[in-house]
């Protein structure tokens, strides 16, 4: 009988694969304005304050959307120094998924039943999101920057949950986020397969009163790949060198 | 007591700098541009983002020396550009976006040769 049902559940998996949209490609970013379907945006938390910098867009000092900021997360952007980072140890040091997620880089997506791949140009870095059923580990995992992901299919959205993200930045400008920030994402395909597009909930209390989101759109770009980026930090001497030869 | 416990224990929680990718909007003035032209001394074609250095002669007749910052050079591939397409001793025109902090140091918008011929696509503000 066991056997006759493991057979059963072979059989039936390729089926159910079919069941899902398959969102696996090159997928680059959109940097025009895009419509934004309203049922998609109508299942982010009420409440959450928008951040507008995806794409190109980038927020100078002071700027964070309709992100409030709590007063300790505002002094921290207060006293930020953007050139500390602008030194060997630094200047190739990633940024988490909060962030990275919303550039201007291509990525990739290769799509299995029990396992999704994000590869993302933006830093070489890759996501694993695990769709076989499994919890989120306990406080003692180690976070990265690309943090622990599951996923499971809402209809014809792709959900992931992500926590265990290394402390990082959330707009590049000051604001960074803690080890504590827990995110949440929905991918949809829209315009028959041709774009992708989601929105990035994520709450982190001890840095923002209010809940953030974003949205993000992609196009497919047929027969292209992600470049190796490997970042190379001898930048960081070009930039101090201006100005003292 | 306890506020100051608390107070303290989120003074300890936001770290420092935890990501170093530098942001356009907080290095370059996107209201202005600036236009040089010089002989490139340096061009280096790696990630985050290449750069080009170049002698450009001032006003008062002195060599300045010039670092010319562009897009990540993934983003320069797609784009018409690649790792030979400057070298040392070349005579280019470059426009761009300069430093907030008065620096001689833009970032790339447009680059050419002294004829106008154009040397991969232009960019616009931001891209990474």
């Amino acid at each position: 009988m066991r056997n006759a049902l493991f057979v059963m559940a072979f059989i039936a998996s390729p089926v159910a694969a079919q069941d899902h949209p398959d969102l696996s490609g090159f997928w680059a970013p959109d940097f025009g304005p895009v419509e934004r379907p309203q049922d998609l945006m109508d299942k982010l938390p009420d409440g959450v304050g928008m951040v507008e910098d995806t794409g190109v867009a980038e927020f100078p000092r002071g700027e964070f959307g309709e992100l409030v900021l709590t007063p300790e997360a505002a002094a921290h952007a207060e006293n930020w120094h953007a050139e500390n980072d602008m030194t060997i140890a630094r200047v190739c040091l990633p940024p988490s998924i909060v962030y990275a997620s919303q550039g201007p880089f291509p990525w990739e997506v290769h799509q299995t039943e029990d396992l999704i791949v994000f590869k993302y140009e933006y830093f070489d870095q890759t996501r694993l999101i695990f769709m076989d059923g499994r919890e989120h580990p306990g406080e003692d995992y180690p976070h990265t920057k690309m943090g622990f992901s599951t996923g499971h299919w809402d209809g014809d959205e792709l959900v992931v949950d992500t926590t265990h993200i290394a402390a990082s930045t959330i707009t590049n400008n000051g604001l960074d986020h803690t080890d504590d920030i827990v995110m949440q994402e929905r991918y949809r395909l829209v315009d028959d397969g041709t774009r992708l597009v989601s929105t990035q909930w994520f709450s982190d209390p001890a840095v923002i009163e209010n809940d953030g989101a974003r949205f993000i759109s992609w196009s497919k770009r047929e027969g292209e790949h992600i470049y190796p980026y490997e970042c190379d930090p001898s930048f960081a001497l070009e930039y101090q060198s201006v100005g003292s030869e | 007591m306890r506020a100051v416990l608390i107070s303290a224990m989120l003074l300890v929680a936001i770290p420092g700098s935890l990501a170093a990718h530098h942001s356009f909007a907080v290095f370059f003035d996107e209201t202005q541009t600036v236009a040089i032209e010089g002989e490139v001394t340096a061009f280096r074609f790696t990630n985050p983002h290449a750069t080009i250095a170049l002698d450009v002669v001032g006003s008062d007749g002195n060599i300045e020396k010039w670092r010319v910052e562009t897009t990540a050079p993934v983003v320069l591939r797609r784009r018409g550009w690649s790792r030979t397409s400057l070298h040392a001793g070349d005579l280019v025109k470059i426009d761009g976006w300069p430093s907030r902090d008065g620096k001689p140091y833009l970032r790339l918008r447009s680059a050419t040769t002294m004829d106008g011929t154009p040397i991969g696509q232009a960019f616009t503000i931001g891209d990474d």
